[in-house]
């Protein structure tokens, strides 16, 4: 039973093409698709399916920065502060989440994005046009 | 900090809390927000990943198909960001907010 590649494979880099898109479209890395796709697509367990995700992230969000950047759509500034703190929460947050249950994860993980939803939708037309008042479009 | 945290969490990169944060306080525009997210979410995969290859006695990632994702993801979000550079800050906001609900009822209802 040695197939070199499967349709689960295939299956796998059309999600991840997917995906991706919508990574560099929305600035997400896309781990808040790939973890369902991966438990409810592939039957990973939560935790690997959340490692794996992360590890899935790292090319795209290459990718997807550097298009960006090449754009003129990066503030390295911002990146600079921003990714400080954030790599220290990282650190923290995937020693926890080794050692909490999952359903408590997806469900926090739920109600977050259920906010966070809410919030956008109710903000999508924004009040300013950007620092500078230019548009690049 | 707080979107690392959550990040690491729930093995996401923690995108979606901050494309929000940076817009709703740190008033980027959209578009800025979500190429600098990108590359604020590199260093924090790349630690997350580390934490669950070697956090736990066996590690919590599936390196072969991460590899198969990866194939088709690069080629995506080259697409993608290209694709956002043109797109009004409303379509781009509106879709998010699609997206994030999509998978928010998921989570709570079949976690």
């Amino acid at each position: 039973m040695s197939v070199l590649f499967s349709l689960h494979d295939l299956l796998a880099v059309g999600g991840g093409f997917v995906i991706g898109v919508l990574s560099g479209l929305l600035g997400i890395g896309g781990g808040i698709l790939l973890v369902p796709l991966l438990t409810i697509g592939f039957g990973s367990a939560q935790q690997v399916a959340q490692g794996t995700s992360l590890a899935a992230i790292i090319p795209t969000s290459i990718v997807g920065a550097l298009t960006h950047d090449r754009l003129g759509n990066v503030d390295r500034r911002a990146a600079l502060w921003t990714g400080a703190g954030a790599v220290t929460g990282t650190v923290i947050g995937g020693f926890l989440a080794l050692r909490l249950p999952h359903d408590i994860l997806a469900r926090g993980f739920g109600v977050l994005l259920l906010i966070t939803a809410w919030r956008f939708w109710v903000g999508r037309r924004s009040k300013y046009t950007g620092p500078d008042g230019s548009d690049s479009r | 900090m707080l979107g690392g945290l959550l990040g690491g969490l729930l093995g996401v990169g923690g995108g979606f809390v901050m494309v929000p944060f940076l817009v709703l306080w740190g008033r980027l525009r959209q578009h800025s927000a979500n190429g600098t997210v990108l590359a604020v979410i590199l260093p924090i995969a790349f630690v997350g990943t580390i934490v669950y290859y070697f956090g736990s006695r066996h590690p919590q990632v599936d390196v072969r198909l991460a590899l198969l994702l990866v194939v088709g993801s690069v080629f995506g979000a080259f697409i993608g960001a290209r694709a956002m550079h043109r797109l009004p800050e409303t379509t781009l906001k509106m879709a998010l907010a699609l997206i994030l609900l999509a998978v928010g009822v998921k989570e709570l209802l079949f976690p």
